[in-house]
């Protein structure tokens, strides 16, 4: 079975014509086999965003290869769902019009769209704000739209840019519990989720990658055994949990101290 | 107090023991006590009688002063004080137009087809102008707002263009388009033009670049991303410009009339003017003035329709979670 993501000995210079050349992510090595929920942990400016820009075919890697499904990738894809850490709504959208975007964009009639979008309001627990600009919105429902969004177009790959990296602690859990079921639901979703945030890592995720400081290499790569489905406000008391998110500490330690 | 029709899904806090919870509340806010304003008062309000009524107060004092040739001549109030002046003095009696006879000229020309034909050509031109120079505007605006290295190769031939008083312009557009509706409607092109090229160009860099990467990651084309994500963003300084543009629209029409013309208002302001027929030329400008709020109005209801978002976004209404 081909994996649903593969790449192979990736490395990223920016600003390459010009001056200062610099050197982003150092030949990595990642294999995703499908349905594998990923969590990719690091410093800030390690490169994890410019990983998944490469996975969204937004910017090709300097060398090596990245490819989904086998393919490489050249090129945005309509199986790909890219989520940003700021919720990037239109805000002359409604709720419900910005959920449609990206179906809009694919070319699904405006019934379909209508039926796809009421769908993800009310499993994302947003039913009676589908008239509302984002404006109207709080934080926590802004990121909750910019999830449905993302999924609406029913996606096999979910990008994660640290979605939940501007709530505030109760309403990540709340979130991080809808987003989690949505996904254990989606049956053969694979999903790369950045974030620097350890602890949503290991409550989230099937493994996680730890990367270094500039330029990004991969420190750790640690596969969490903890059952699904997950409670994860439960999750967060369990002795399992502890032990696995310690053993990781460890690993990020040195690069953030 | 606690009100008793509320159906609040809380148990009583009344049979129990507060003396070590005393953080616990059992008071609540009663929200009856609240009545909602009613509709005629929300109304009278949004009218503000006060403000109309020092509105038309002041509507008729400058009419008056106006009428009675009293902002010519001055006449003070004090003149019983010996404090004496003439405001302007050297405009003759002949010279100063005023209102009733601006009055008598609306009735005369009221069912003077020649008038209205005159208004109709002025009114084309004024129109074409503005559909022509802003539109055109507009698109590339948006073009060299999106694609940066066609706007770094254009920009000094822009920058020129714009730098030419439009207005010295006119006798070579009259005689390239001669001296009927085309001319006109170049001049108001071009002065309309740079009104909305530029401010589009300006706006189309100031969209949210995360708007513009999320559309791209769904496999957004070119054309996609102009209808979804640019074309949206820019449509509040674009408005604020047509709404300047439709008024300079009028403006280069009628400097064009003035310069030469068979018809139009502007050429017969300008042939009322020397014929020293102030009442009638006042009463020229107060239509063409009335023109332009007309194409005002138009544009600003075309804005609240399409920038409904904005009056939300305005009010700052937050639903939290």
């Amino acid at each position: 079975m081909t994996n649903a993501v593969d790449i192979e000995n990736v490395s990223l210079v920016f600003g390459g014509e010009g001056n200062n050349p610099v050197l982003a992510v150092d030949t990595i090595n990642i294999a995703i086999p499908k349905g594998q929920f990923v969590a990719i942990v690091g410093p800030s400016g390690c490169g994890k965003t410019t990983v998944l820009n490469m996975l969204a075919g937004l910017i090709p890697p300097t060398a090596g290869s990245v490819k989904r499904n086998g393919k490489e990738v050249n090129g945005p894809s309509r199986d790909v769902g890219y989520m940003l850490a700021r919720s990037a709504l239109s805000p002359w959208r409604t709720a419900l019009r910005n959920i449609e975007m990206g179906l809009q964009i694919h070319g699904i009639d405006k019934a379909t769209r209508r039926e796809r979008a009421h769908e993800l309001i009310s499993l994302l627990h947003l039913d009676g704000f589908e008239d509302s600009y984002p404006s109207q919105l709080s934080q926590g429902m802004r990121q909750r739209v910019a999830i449905a969004r993302t999924l609406a177009i029913d996606p096999d790959l979910w990008l994660m840019d640290e979605p939940f990296g501007a709530l505030d602690a109760q309403t990540r859990l709340t979130v991080q519990g809808e987003f989690i079921n949505l996904w254990e639901r989606s049956g053969e979703s694979s999903v790369i989720f950045v974030t620097h945030d350890l602890e949503e890592a290991v409550l989230l995720a099937d493994r996680v990658i730890v990367m270094t400081a500039r330029p990004g290499r991969i420190k750790s790569d640690t596969i969490i055994d903890l059952p699904r489905p997950r409670v994860i406000d439960e999750l967060r008391f369990d002795d399992k949990f502890k032990e696995a998110e310690h053993r990781i500490w460890k690993e990020l330690r040195d690069e953030i101290i | 107090m606690k009100s008793s029709d509320t159906t609040s899904p809380e148990p009583s806090n009344d049979e129990r023991d507060n003396s070590q919870d005393s953080t616990i509340q059992s008071e609540r806010f009663d929200m009856s006590s609240i009545t909602e304003v009613p509709r005629w008062k929300r109304i009278l309000i949004a009218i503000d009688i006060p403000i109309q009524l020092v509105r038309i107060a002041l509507l008729v004092l400058i009419i008056w002063a106006w009428e009675s040739r009293w902002i010519f001549k001055g006449g003070s109030p004090f003149s019983f004080l010996g404090w004496d002046y003439e405001l302007f003095p050297e405009i003759m009696p002949l010279f100063q137009g005023v209102p009733s006879e601006a009055l008598d000229f609306f009735q005369d020309v009221w069912n003077d087809s020649l008038f209205w034909g005159d208004f109709w050509v002025t009114l084309q031109e004024a129109l074409l102008g503005f559909v022509i120079g802003s539109g055109s505007g507009f698109i590339v605006g948006l073009l060299l707002g999106s694609f940066r290295k066609a706007a770094k190769v254009m920009s000094p031939f822009l920058i020129f263009a714009n730098a030419v008083p439009k207005i010295a312009l006119a006798p070579i557009l009259i005689l390239w388009y001669g001296v009927d509706i085309a001319s006109k409607v170049a001049l108001a092109t071009i002065i309309v033009f740079f009104i909305v090229q530029i401010p589009v160009q300006a706006a189309v860099s100031g969209v949210d670049p995360d708007l513009d990467v999320v559309a791209t990651s769904m496999g957004a084309t070119q054309f996609q991303k102009f209808r979804f994500v640019v074309i949206p963003g820019i449509l509040g300084p674009l408005f604020g410009a047509l709404r300047l543009s439709s008024i300079y629209s009028i403006l280069a029409v009628v400097l064009g009339e003035f310069i030469v013309s068979k018809r139009g208002l502007g050429q017969r302001l300008l042939y009322e003017t020397n014929n020293f027929g102030m009442g009638k030329a006042i009463g020229l400008i107060t239509i063409l003035a009335g023109l332009a709020l007309v194409f005002n109005a138009i544009i600003g209801m075309m804005e609240r329709r399409f920038l409904r978002w904005q009056d939300t976004e305005a009010r700052g209404k937050v639903v939290s979670l």
